[in-house]
């Protein structure tokens, strides 16, 4: 700690804090333009200036100038305020004020200080700059005549989110900042820049002209789309959602987003909303009321628990308070057939997990992944799954030099990032790498054995995985293999990161093990800093298995239950803000289940293809029309608050849930979220002792940063098998669109439209495609056809295609392979 | 052509370059040998005693400068060698590579050898092609003798040197601007501290020296700290400069030259005298970013300090001389549309600043500004002294503080009568 005079007052602040933090944390302002808390500390604007004793003759400039004990500070004199002034003038010469139709007003910066220093009239007249805007995407507008150059657009896009859209270009006066070559912008379009610009220079389009900052309701929630759990605001006007604000006080994103996040949000005031139940008569489904829709619900369930049985499946977007009514709805209804996304992704974390580590989530958080020092990535760069994850894992790289080693069958952004490297295997053998791995670490002597069970097992089971042998199979160097395991056996603080989710239904068990072995040989699992990631898609996936929204005991999983429809020995189908037809693997035997069950009941916030299957459909809530919690990828509990009224007579699953129990007999009496919260905390292991109004803007990490660990235990897990044929087809999460409900979101939809396959050039060359070109892929005798989308990042016989889209009839040939054979053909 | 020693030009011969053998002849080399006889502390104690200043323009005591970077810490760390030379009126690195490359690769050998840096750099000005060719036909020669590469000279020590030619901005002369663009980002300036000793190049420690500080070195070490001193004519001064002349003169060569000579000596005798016999109205005595002297200050001797006490810097000894009929509200202009021309865009003072002292000095010239705007541009000097984040901006300021301060009967004429007096 450092000790200084700040305006006469004492203050002692850590001798990392720079003059402006240290004031700041004494309340006192100094005015700045460029500083910007998650960024490196800049100093061009000279805004901040101070005057310091020790450094008498110039004027120092507060943001990035470090403490030292002793220092003398005065932050406003005279001198200050004329040097202020006048840098104020300078900016406002060129500047177009335009306050009158620009977006920012209210919330300028610029403007602010210009109030405050008083600049009216400025003493300098000049040219004002006449720089053509930028009005090309939908999503970010960019006036650079507007622009203070203070570079947090440039800074943010290369420090933080790694893409580097951003530069300044020329020199002197003519410095601007531009895109490559000056073109529009094309990019994440995440808006970070948005979030970032302290004028309106860089503003979101779709709250255009929309209002002025003082008109919005704020409301901060948590966005419903992944795992990650980020804060959202959302900027609420005459009760419609109408922009994300910045807030980078609350929550475990510091106010970092993704597009999903920032732009994603339109799909609640869609006009296509569910706002009345519908039932189906005459084979068609038609507008009724509640009471006729929940009698046919009640009376359907009942003739079906009388013969084969009711099943239920849910996502992962409903609140922990709505999962556990649900789960006490499937009790009253006396079925155990209950389950969520789809059954086999999350066994990574229920089974893999349990049985070697005894815990069935995260074992730290993600903040403590920036200071980590090695992080292993499987299946992915992660940010193409979790981006404001991926994120912190890119400050780790480039702030703290962490090693990034990436095992995956395609390449992602991150691969270019110092330190990193990637271990491009062949599709499905992510298993096989990480046993290798653990088998060098065994045999090289570098694994952390003590305490652990079934090492020798362990050891025996994988001589058949050497890192040659792996290596001849899955395409990466042993000796890549080999530096990965070393790498991660000598790291002093770790991580292991791997993403879960529908489109990941392969290996999920083998993985979550394979990782865990892998963990638990490098000393992971309760050492401070490290941490085994295991994060799921959903904005709740994590709640829905803390609340154990899972099948009982012989009772029947998600998959068990189509199929057990689809052979007609299930009699009713409750399906939950799910939409199986478009994201479930093998349509075939989704539609056939859905055809042949002689009930169905969708509730959901859209028609969704499933939802028009349905003998009775239930319009429900939004994650921005309710209140209650969910837990995100790092066991983090957070309040989920509705920020706008229910579109008609939807209501949320919450109140559907309460309806549905009491007239099977179970009255719930529970007077909000806050009551059925405080019932999970007393059933739910680990939320013990967890109050809801005690959920803070941080939220609340269940079981601590470190999560204690029951046992360490390592299991024996086979690998996959290549797969052989010239084309293979892989599937996952696009960065833009996240389950199938993005793909009604106008911000996702302006920059991933439709769906396509992505091919690398090689082999578009091969197959003589352009961009764009429909491609047929062919595999069990189906045929699907999608546009191509050609880059570099994909091997040599390997093509990707998103899952979000209905129309692209992905799930007709992929059936949850690891990788679907394929034949391809223009 | 002149009695006084020549150290950097001995070899120096019109329309040739000296290489290997010719170096050699001249007792090339002989620096370096002996250097790494000693150990690299006694080296750099050698050059601290010598009282070599910084030849790129700022002064700065090198062995101070060497003091700074932690040469015995192992690990990755760099010297590089500032050749961007683009002050106006300043070439005198050119000459020195187009004559004798030799010199500045046994220079930053020894250098490399006292700071321990494994790797150096010479960051060249992009127009100077002909001069980066003669430095890695240089760098290949003195490969081939053993004087570079693994174990030099049978010392143990290794040094590569890399020639980067720079895309060539005036900022790339700024030293952490000059990191930037040599990692292949932007040319803007770091923030200091950390210094470069501490966190340079690729975020290793680092030294940056001027392509002459450097060709010093190995005459230091070949013949003593004491000789070297005695080189100079001023008590306080060490050593020969190389001092470019430009202007209006009827000469305009560069030469080498001790430090201290006056300026009259510079002009008179080495510039044949203000050209078509005029008499001399102004000059810059060390590049464009320096204030003024006048006629009345020819006696001055050419010493940082000596020169500092004038009014004025030192500078890299390039010196522009102006005769009785330039107007200096147009040559002041004409600098500072330079420098603002140059700015990185960084900061706000600077890149905002200084065009708008440009257009106050264009009001002047033309004959359309007031006297309030003569107060404005005082004003606009004390804003911009002392708030940009590097010295572009506090040397851009140099010439016009002097303008009003040597000047101010002219500039208040200009606005008086409505209109440039020199012009009729």
């Amino acid at each position: 700690m450092v000790n200084l005079t700040i305006d006469g007052k004492q203050v002692t602040v850590s001798k990392a804090a720079t003059i402006y933090e240290a004031a700041l944390e004494a309340g006192i302002h100094i005015p700045v333009l460029c500083y910007a808390k998650k960024l490196l500390p800049y100093g061009a604007c000279r805004v901040c200036l101070v005057e310091v004793e020790q450094m008498k003759g110039r004027l120092i400039p507060s943001c990035t100038t470090p403490v030292t004990q002793g220092m003398v500070v005065t932050t406003t004199s005279a001198e200050i305020n004329k040097v202020r002034k006048t840098v104020l003038e300078f900016l406002l010469v060129n500047h177009v004020v335009e306050c009158p139709v620009c977006d920012k007003g209210g919330e300028c910066d610029l403007q602010d200080l210009t109030f405050e220093h008083e600049v009216y009239p400025n003493r300098f007249t000049g040219e004002k700059f006449a720089l053509p805007t930028d009005e090309v995407n939908p999503l970010i507008e960019r006036n650079m005549n507007r622009c203070v150059l203070c570079g947090k657009c440039a800074r943010v896009c290369d420090e933080i989110v790694a893409f580097g859209s951003y530069s300044f270009i020329n020199r002197g006066f003519e410095s601007k900042i531009a895109t490559a070559f000056d073109r529009g912008l094309n990019c994440e379009f995440c808006g970070q820049c948005v979030s970032m610009c302290p004028v309106g220079a860089i503003l979101p389009r779709p709250f255009k002209f929309k209002a002025r900052p003082w008109q919005l309701k704020e409301v901060d929630s948590v966005c419903g789309y992944c795992g990650n759990g980020c804060t959202v605001t959302l900027g609420v006007l005459k009760d419609k959602v109408e922009t994300i604000r910045f807030n980078d006080k609350t929550g475990v994103n510091d106010g970092n987003l993704c597009i999903r996040g920032r732009f994603g949000y339109s799909y609640v005031n869609s006009e296509d909303r569910l706002t009345k139940p519908l039932v189906r008569k005459d084979g068609k489904l038609v507008q009724t009321d509640w009471k006729e829709a929940l009698d046919t619900v009640v009376s359907g369930f009942a003739k079906a628990r009388a013969e084969k049985g009711v099943g239920i499946v849910t996502g992962a977007r409903l609140t922990n308070e709505e999962l556990f009514l649900l789960k006490n709805l499937a009790k009253a209804m006396g079925t155990g057939n209950l389950d969520h996304s789809g059954g086999e992704s999350y066994k990574g974390v229920t089974e893999g997990l349990f049985e070697t580590l005894g815990v069935t989530a995260s074992t730290a958080t993600f903040p403590q992944v920036e200071e980590c020092d090695t992080i292993l990535s499987i299946r992915s760069d992660f940010y193409e799954t979790h981006p404001v994850f991926g994120m912190v894992v890119n400050q780790a790289v480039k702030r703290h030099d962490a090693h990034l080693i990436v095992i995956a069958d395609k390449r992602g952004k991150f691969g270019k990032l110092p330190h990193a490297e990637t271990l491009l295997a062949k599709p499905g053998l992510e298993v096989n790498i990480l046993n290798a791995m653990a088998q060098s670490l065994l045999a090289d002597g570098l694994a952390i054995t003590d305490g652990v069970e079934g090492v020798v097992e362990l050891q025996a089971a994988l001589a058949d995985y050497t890192p040659e042998l792996v290596a001849a199979q899955t395409g990466v160097p042993a000796a890549a293999i080999r530096a990965a395991a070393q790498q991660l056996a000598k790291a002093k603080k770790s991580a292991i990161l791997l993403a879960y989710g529908l489109p990941y239904t392969a290996h999920s068990r083998e993985l979550g093990i394979a990782a865990a072995n892998l963990a638990i040989l490098t000393g992971i699992p309760g050492r401070e800093g490290s941490g085994l990631y295991l994060c799921g898609e959903k904005a709740n996936s994590q709640g829905a298995i803390d609340l154990q929204i899972v099948p009982g005991k012989e009772a029947l999983d998600s998959q068990s239950m189509f199929q057990a429809a689809a052979a007609g020995t299930l009699s009713a189908l409750y399906i939950v803000g799910e939409d199986p037809l478009t994201s479930y693997p093998d349509r075939k035997k989704i539609e056939t289940a859905l055809d042949k069950v002689p009930f169905l009941v969708v509730q959901d916030i859209f028609l969704s293809p499933t939802a028009q299957q349905a003998d009775v459909v239930l319009p429900a809530a939004s994650f921005a029309e309710k209140d209650g919690t969910f837990t995100n990828a790092e066991r983090r509990l957070q309040r989920v608050r509705q920020g706008i009224p229910l579109p008609g007579e939807a209501k949320t699953d919450y109140a559907i849930f309460e309806l549905l129990a009491g007239r099977f007999g179970k009255q719930v009496s529970f007077t909000g979220p806050e009551a059925v919260f405080s019932q999970i905390a007393a059933s739910t292991p680990g939320y013990g002792g967890i109050e809801y109004g005690a959920i803070g803007p941080q939220g609340v990490v269940w079981g601590g940063d470190l999560l204690a660990v029951k046992r360490r235990k390592v299991v024996a897990v086979a690998g996959g098998k290549p797969v052989e044929t010239p084309y293979q087809l892989i599937t996952g999460s696009s960065l833009y669109h996240n389950g199938t409900v993005s793909t009604r979101a106008t911000g996702p939809l302006a920059v991933i439209p439709s769906p396509f396959v992505e091919l690398g050039r090689e082999d578009a060359s091969t197959l003589q495609v352009k961009e764009g070109d429909l491609l047929t892929l062919r595999a069990n005798g189906v045929e699907i056809k999608l546009a191509a989308k050609i880059d570099t990042r994909m091997p040599k016989g390997v093509l990707f295609a998103p899952y979000h889209f209905s129309s692209a009839g992905l799930n007709r040939i992929f059936t949850g392979q690891a990788a679907v054979p394929v034949e391809v053909s223009k | 052509m002149t009695d006084t020693p020549q150290v950097l030009f001995k070899n120096r011969r019109p329309g040739e370059t000296a290489f290997l053998a010719e170096y050699q002849r001249s007792g090339g080399y002989e620096g370096l040998r002996k250097a790494v006889k000693m150990t690299p502390a006694e080296v750099r104690e050698t050059v601290k005693e010598s009282g070599l200043r910084g030849r790129g323009g700022a002064g700065f005591p090198t062995g101070l400068k060497w003091t700074f970077f932690p040469a015995d810490q192992l690990g990755e760390k760099y010297l590089v060698c500032n050749g961007d030379e683009m002050e106006p009126g300043t070439y005198k690195d050119r000459e020195l590579l187009l004559a004798d490359p030799h010199q500045l690769i046994e220079g930053m050998l020894v250098a490399a050898y006292a700071l321990q840096t494994p790797v150096a750099y010479v960051f060249i000005r992009y127009a100077y092609e002909r001069c980066a060719q003669n430095l890695e036909r240089a760098i290949a020669e003195a490969r081939q003798a053993g004087f570079l590469g693994r174990d030099i000279l049978g010392s143990g020590f290794a040094c590569e040197i890399f020639v980067h030619r720079s895309a060539g901005r005036y900022i790339c002369g700024e030293e952490t601007a000059l990191l930037n663009a040599l990692e292949g980002l932007r040319a803007n300036p770091r923030s200091k501290p950390p210094f470069p000793a501490v966190r340079g190049l690729f975020g290793k420690p680092t030294t940056v020296n001027n392509v002459e500080t450097l060709a010093n070195v190995q005459h230091i070490i070949a013949h003593g700290a004491d000789w070297f001193r005695g080189l100079a004519r001023t008590e306080s001064g060490a050593g020969t400069k190389l001092y470019g002349l430009s202007g209006h003169l009827n000469q305009t060569p560069c030469l080498e030259a001790p430090i201290g000579i006056t300026l009259r000596e510079l002009i008179q005798e080495h510039g044949g005298g203000v050209w078509q016999g005029r008499k001399m109205k102004a000059c810059l005595p060390g590049g464009a970013s320096t204030p003024f002297m006048t006629a009345g200050q020819l006696d001055v001797p050419m010493d940082f300090d000596t020169i500092e006490k004038a009014g004025s810097r030192f500078g890299t000894g390039g010196v522009t001389v102006f005769d009785e009929t330039t107007c200096m509200v147009e040559a002041t202009l004409n600098l500072n549309n330079f420098f603002a021309r140059e700015s990185c865009g960084w900061c706000t003072p600077c890149r905002d600043g200084l065009p708008f002292v440009s257009w106050l000095l264009r009001q002047i010239e033309t004959g359309k500004a007031t006297m309030d705007d003569l107060q404005t541009l005082r004003d606009q000097l004390r804003n911009i002294t002392g708030t940009s984040f590097c010295a572009l901006a506090q040397g851009a300021v140099g010439p016009i503080e002097s303008l009003l301060r040597l000047f101010g009967d002219e500039v208040e004429d200009h606005i008086k009568r409505g209109r440039c007096p020199l012009k009729s």
